[in-house]
């Protein structure tokens, strides 16, 4: 993998979330002992969704919201790939959010990293699906009406294979959440991360985020799914990051019969 | 000489069942058959219907009026009566009155076959007795048909095909029907020859969302999945389909979705998609009438200018158009080649008249054959996925290699990130339309059936083909020398070459005085797109869009006016 990107300059804001997301991805790539040559970075369009640019993989940078349909469909075709979707929250849970839910049913064995700032960066300071209510932009000029979209705790109840929740200024947690999503081998994971934007989002901001952000309980048994529902519901002066949920549940691809012979793309090759 | 046999009932009446068994009969006993089906979109309740016409030659079309109604409802009997062929037979499933063949076929298949199913074993007993045909055959059929459910399911349906036999023996042999050559003649549906061509051409993943009248050939292809090493995915929606489908072949795997007019709009933006990240993606298109959810079940040839123009920016593709099965079995894997050879969406253009008739069609080789991906399996150390290349087309290398794979839907540079220098988007997007010129050099030509210097001269594409060639044979035995002219592929067009072909210039074939296009469309959408590229003509149009397909003798007596 020597292939440098041509123009290597993140089109973000100086100080934006994004930048820290990225240097956490890169750690965790490393630390996780990933190949970069067998690594592809999915996306969608947004801010968020930048981020393959800036690093060194595979990517496949498709339409707005259509990540997941994309990521599915390189994860089937060759499931030996690591598949990691990056991209924002009105990537994945607002323009994809259809796509989101039946994700989630699969489980297949994609990792999704959801750069959650709670606004749209790219179109200038709309409402995203995880607005809170009553936040005012130049759209919603008498604040959000509609509630937000509770990612995790449909992903609960979907039954995701792995459930997390970080935070772009927590550096070292945010690593160590990737880590554990790329070592994860039963299925689709959510990786939820808080991110301020500091353009177009002044309510949700670093220290707004940075006060609230609490590491899940010690006790908290991740296979406890009640519990789980209720961490990943809990929104407020106390925000858990952390291991918010695991299921037992098998992979797609496992269940696959026709893949039991190697990846698709290898059976191509060898008929 | 040939008839029609027109079985017609409510949905869930066994009117399919009823006609796959006469379709698959007649043609083991060395009959040539072309089968077409009606049917409303309930499952049950609602008009269907299924015709099967016979002949001791090849056929190319259904006809209008049926020879034999086997009426299964009370409603077929005043829908379809009108459209009886003078001299031709009713059958009904119960008391008639005169000239009508009263037969309670429900009844006596319980009576007989303990089973309301077995109605169908009798229709076609009593139609083998009207047309003087040998019961064995039928009976011969049943044994095959029926040999895993063993002997005593053999020996009920026989009977009820005899007892059928036996009510209509008053009639026998009422109706002229062609000698069986007793040489079994081969059949397929487009449905399952468009599935087989992608299936042994290699295709590995399709993902699709349900929509008449595509979903036959996913649900072949998921019948196919196990044999072929296929991976099926029911999409959530048809975005997801064609993204799904983009991943795949992003990764490398030959893949394609199925889908009709609607889901088709909805995969519009994955079209350009695939046009701008120059993925081999290939479209099942199967066209049914609109606007909007229009008439589900019926067939139309409205898609053609969508299908060539949609995406938005500026997109290289490809459309063919099969006419037959047999031309769908060979146009699907062209399609999956010439997506893999140019990096681009291909669509495969039928509709319902297609997807669900039967016809006589050469044994289709189901071996599996891969296509060549064109792909680069050791990539140099400085390879870049968008390399301008005269043609258009760059190396491409998969995901996993030794060199990364980057593509982006955003205007990107020759290595695939995203950029707004300007010149490189002229560069770019120059790149990715040149493949056009080669595409169009390699363009089907337009086949010609009927007499070089006819001056009568039929335009058509798609599922026409068969109609055309009729309307052509049925014109010369009434004194008027036709010839067909059928676009296969209908984009790119090659305009020089359809201007040859059309008689308009060069010294192929001689200007006809009368050029008529003959679309199931409202607006003449081929005679349009041939103007489009450069190709003037002052074409009459021949349209019908009423969501029943076209027939020879309806477009000869509409020529012979």
């Amino acid at each position: 993998m020597i292939n440098p990107p041509s123009d290597n300059r993140p089109a973000w804001c100086p100080g934006c979330g994004n930048v820290a997301i990225l240097k956490a991805l890169d750690r965790a790539i490393e630390a996780a002992g990933v190949d970069r040559a067998k690594l592809v970075l999915v996306s969608g369009i947004g801010q968020a969704a930048k981020t393959p640019h800036y690093t060194r993989a595979n990517v496949f940078n498709g339409l707005h919201g259509r990540a997941l349909p994309a990521a599915t469909g390189i994860k089937l075709a060759n499931h030996d790939l690591e598949v990691v979707v990056t991209s924002g929250d009105g990537d994945m849970y607002g323009e994809g959010g259809n796509h989101f839910l039946h994700t989630l049913r699969r489980n297949i064995g994609l990792k999704m990293f959801v750069h959650n700032n709670q606004v749209y960066g790219l179109t200038k300071g709309q409402a995203s699906p995880t607005s809170d209510l009553g936040f005012v932009t130049k759209i919603q000029t008498h604040g959000v009406l509609a509630r937000p979209v509770q990612p995790l705790a449909l992903a609960v109840v979907e039954d995701c294979s792995l459930v997390m929740r970080s935070f772009s200024g927590a550096a070292e947690h945010l690593v160590a959440m990737m880590v554990e999503a790329l070592k994860h081998t039963g299925g689709t994971v959510l990786l939820d991360i808080l991110q301020p934007c500091i353009s177009f989002n002044r309510v949700n901001t670093f220290k707004w985020y940075k006060d609230r952000v609490r590491p899940v309980p010690e006790d908290h048994d991740p296979y406890d799914r009640a519990r789980a529902l209720e961490l990943a519901l809990a929104w407020g002066d106390e925000i858990p990051i952390g291991v918010i949920y695991r299921s037992k549940r098998p992979s797609f691809e496992s269940q696959l019969g026709v893949l039991a012979k190697g990846t698709l793309v290898s059976q191509f090759a060898a008929t | 000489m040939d008839l029609t046999i027109r079985i017609a009932g409510e949905a869930g009446q066994g009117v399919q069942t009823t006609g796959a068994l006469l379709v698959s009969t007649l043609a083991r006993m060395g009959l040539h058959v072309f089968a077409t089906q009606s049917y409303l979109s309930r499952i049950r309740g609602g008009l269907n219907w299924y015709d099967v016409r016979v002949a001791d030659a090849p056929l190319f079309s259904g006809r209008e009026a049926a020879d034999v109604l086997v009426a299964l409802a009370p409603e077929a009997l005043d829908v379809l009566r009108p459209h009886l062929a003078p001299g031709g037979a009713v059958i009904f499933d119960g008391e008639c009155g005169d000239g009508c063949i009263g037969i309670p076929m429900t009844q006596v298949a319980k009576e007989i076959g303990g089973s309301a199913v077995m109605a169908n074993a009798v229709a076609a007993g009593a139609v083998f007795a009207l047309l003087g045909y040998d019961l064995a055959a039928l009976a011969d059929y049943l044994g095959v048909q029926f040999k895993k459910k063993g002997r005593e399911v053999i020996d009920k349906n026989v009977a009820c095909a005899r007892e059928g036999a036996r009510r209509a023996a008053d009639h026998a042999g009422r109706i002229a029907a062609p000698k069986p050559t007793g040489t079994a003649v081969a059949m397929s549906s487009g449905t399952e020859a468009v599935g087989l061509g992608a299936a042994t051409a290699g295709v590995k993943f399709v993902a699709s969302y349900p929509m008449t009248p595509s979903t036959g050939v996913f649900t072949f292809l998921a019948g196919a999945a196990d044999a072929y090493g296929i991976v099926v995915e029911q999409a959530e929606d048809e975005i997801a389909a064609i993204n799904m489908v983009c991943g795949a072949a992003y990764a490398g795997v030959p893949a394609m979705t199925t889908t009709s007019g609607g889901g088709f709009a909805l995969m519009v933006e994955g079209v350009s998609l695939a046009g701008m990240l120059e993925l081999p993606a290939v479209i099942l298109l199967s066209q049914r009438p609109g606007p909007a959810t229009g008439l589900p079940t019926r067939t139309a040839q409205q898609d053609l200018l969508f299908a060539v123009h949609a995406g938005h920016g500026e997109v290289a593709r490809a459309v063919f158009a099969p006419g037959t099965p047999e031309q769908a079995y060979h146009l699907a894997r062209r399609a999956l080649e010439t997506a893999h050879r140019f990096q681009t969406p291909v669509i495969l253009l039928i509709d319902q008249f297609l997807a669900d008739l039967q016809m006589a069609t050469p044994p289709l080789d189901a071996t599996l054959r891969p296509i060549d991906r064109h792909i680069v399996t050791e990539p140099p150390a400085d390879y870049v996925r968008y390399a301008v290349t005269e043609g258009g087309v760059s190396p491409r290398a998969l995901p996993g290699g030794p060199a990364p794979v980057v593509v982006d839907s955003d205007e990107h540079t020759e290595d695939g990130h995203i950029t707004e220098d300007l010149e490189v988007r002229v560069r770019l997007q120059d790149k990715r339309l040149a493949k056009l010129g080669p595409m169009t050099a390699e363009a089907l030509a337009p086949e010609r059936y009927g007499p070089p210097d006819a001056p009568v001269l039929l335009v058509c594409w798609g599922s026409t083909y068969g109609p055309c060639r009729e309307a052509v044979d049925r014109l010369a035995a009434r004194g008027t020398k036709a010839a067909m002219l059928h676009f296969a592929q209908v984009w790119p067009l090659d305009a020089a070459a359809a201007r040859r072909a059309m008689g308009l210039e060069g010294d192929g074939a001689a200007r006809p005085e009368r050029i008529i296009v003959v679309e199931g469309n409202a607006t003449g959408q081929l005679a349009a797109l041939l103007r489009q590229v450069g190709v003037p003509h002052d074409a009459e149009l021949l349209l019908q869009y009423d969501g029943l397909p076209f027939t020879g003798e309806a477009i000869a007596e509409r020529i012979l006016g």
